[in-house]
């Protein structure tokens, strides 16, 4: 005979998820197609208008693509800065890999609040960038450092950083150490055996890290606002604005089902590129 | 084969040219780091320094900032009662998630699926999840900003860390003490108590760890769920920065990294920093 399985155990996290997290995003769903009203959020009658609207305003669609553009370049600098530290990481000592995972990690556990707070005090105007900067007659005006898509840019990719980190190395600590000298006693160039050996062996945590960091990047708030002023509107700043300024719900859930659809054809795309890369490699 | 590394002077040049390609490369990673901490150490240095702005030369040491911050009401205010929200929702997500990863590493036979719901409010934008989570409170009669609401809404997104933390010790521990406790007349509630719960520990604390740094420092659930008397830290900061550059908020921002600091390096003692990173890789 079987025993009973002790469901109890499982049952509050299970009832948590369905009720306040898988109802909610069905209830956003249909929110998108209701009408919206003057005086309360919303009227419950049918509508595709909120689509109609989000499609044809070519504002939105400029917002869109401003938010793509800057996950994608997001997504490109974290790879590029995260992949020198990922390699270093697998292959240090034990005891030096330690301090460098609580490097690493410490910043993920300051909030992004404050986190943006030590930004601005270093890329604002008058901040200690321009401050050195203006000190040293580099440019007696300084350079606009935030406020701007640049600005927007440092926040995302610093926070994201330990997330591609975390993901290459995952993978690099399961590629053998002895491929590289094998390649390398073959004759080819340190060069030639990263970019031939190493590097098509890491694609699955490139393409791990990279997935992460966009759905990530293009969902971010706080630092746009905060380090792009409201200057740089992207649509997860849009979707807020219209929910909790304009009181449109339908509105804004129609922009959020808009923004969820251009990441999912995104990634979508990204899944279909790095299959044909990976064809052929071993497992 | 013309291999340069062949003949011995060949060799010397390439390992001279080696040294200088590693050294370019540590320099690089060191810069790396760097670029991680900066805004961290900006924050400390800020806290403490004796302008409203950070410049060069620097204008000297002053607590100010934390004589600010101890008589500003509503950063008091709001600092404690995020301590309070975290506790709750940690000691919730705690006792749920162990409960829900102890059913699912043992007993479930389509675990993945399981699996999949329950980590799902981490794979979704907490501002998303946020909007939704307040227009179904609206539907539903629990009134937009309840500190009912904020609650759920962090034990949420927290609890997935816990169910982590400790799945991933579950799946290496090994059956045969517990079946040996109770072959030598252990009850299931004793076996549990004296075998299990102490072998299990680490991936706990770790999990708790994680859940109350992501409470205490959530934002996005608290931007939409908080409301009068129920303004978390990070809330009340966004607040004052976006609108003027205070440094009270280095103050702030110190003591929470402090905060922070406490917490991991307890953890580190107790149970080890590898859960960790393994939770928070998700």
């Amino acid at each position: 005979m079987r025993r009973r399985r002790p469901w109890p155990l499982v049952a509050p996290a299970v009832a948590l998820v369905v009720v306040f997290f898988v109802l909610p995003y069905a209830n956003l769903v249909v929110m998108s197609f209701f009408t919206p009203a003057r005086t309360r959020p919303y009227d419950p009658l049918l509508t595709l208008s909120n689509y109609t609207s989000v499609l044809t305003d070519s504002f939105q669609w400029w917002i869109l693509w401003r938010t793509l553009k800057l996950g994608l370049l997001t997504t490109l600098f974290t790879l590029l800065l995260g992949y020198p530290l990922a390699y270093n990481l697998v292959r240090v000592s034990r005891s030096v890999k330690g301090i460098l995972l609580v490097l690493l990690i410490s910043p993920l556990l300051v909030g992004v609040v404050i986190r943006s707070f030590g930004w601005m005090a270093l890329l604002a105007d008058n901040g200690l960038i321009n401050s050195l900067v203006r000190y040293g007659g580099l440019a007696p005006q300084g350079f606009k450092l935030m406020y701007n898509e640049f600005g927007v840019l440092v926040g995302t990719v610093h926070i994201y950083l330990p997330f591609m980190v975390l993901s290459l190395s995952g993978t690099l600590e399961t590629i053998p150490p002895d491929l590289v000298p094998a390649a390398r006693s073959l004759g080819a160039s340190a060069a030639r055996a990263f970019w031939r050996v190493v590097f098509p062996l890491s694609l699955p945590g490139v393409f791990a890290g990279c997935l992460l960091v966009f759905v990530l990047a293009v969902s971010s708030y706080v630092i746009p606002v905060l380090l792009g002023g409201f200057k740089v509107l992207t649509t997860p700043l849009l979707v807020v604005q219209t929910a909790v300024d304009v009181h449109n719900w339908p509105g804004a859930a129609a922009q959020a089902v808009m923004l969820f659809a251009a990441s999912l054809a995104c990634i979508a795309l990204w899944v279909k590129l790095m299959n044909r890369a990976m064809r052929g490699l071993p497992g | 084969m013309s291999d340069p590394a062949r003949d011995g002077f060949g060799r010397e040049r390439r390992a001279g040219r080696g040294r200088l390609s590693r050294a370019a490369f540590l320099a690089l990673i060191a810069l790396l780091y760097a670029f991680l901490i900066a805004p961290i150490l900006i924050v400390v240095i800020a806290s403490l320094n004796a302008g409203r702005f950070l410049v060069f030369p620097p204008d000297g040491l002053s607590f100010q900032w934390y004589v600010n911050f101890a008589n500003s009401g509503p950063f008091v205010r709001s600092f404690f009662f995020s301590l309070r929200l975290a506790a709750l929702t940690t000691a919730v997500a705690t006792v749920i998630g162990t409960a829900a990863a102890l059913y699912v590493v043992r007993h479930a036979s389509r675990n993945d699926l399981l699996r999949m719901l329950l980590v799902a409010p981490l794979q979704l934008p907490g501002i998303m999840t946020a909007l939704a989570l307040l227009i179904f409170y609206y539907a539903i009669g629990l009134g937009g900003t309840s500190y009912l609401g904020l609650l759920l809404g962090h034990v949420l997104v927290c609890t997935p860390y816990v169910f982590l933390t400790v799945s991933a010790v579950l799946y290496n521990f090994d059956h045969s003490l517990e079946e040996a406790a109770r072959s030598l007349g252990a009850g299931r509630l004793t076996t549990f108590g004296r075998i299990t719960l102490p072998i299990i520990k680490g991936g706990i604390i770790s999990g708790a760890v994680l859940a109350f740094i992501t409470s205490f420092d959530q934002f996005p659930i608290s931007l939409l769920l908080s409301g009068v008397g129920t303004t978390t830290l990070p809330i009340q900061v966004f607040d004052y920065l976006r609108f003027s550059f205070d440094p009270t908020v280095a103050a702030v921002g110190t003591i929470s990294i402090l905060i922070t600091l406490g917490v991991v390096i307890v953890t580190e003692r107790l149970g080890g920093l590898e859960s960790l990173y393994w939770g928070s890789r998700q």
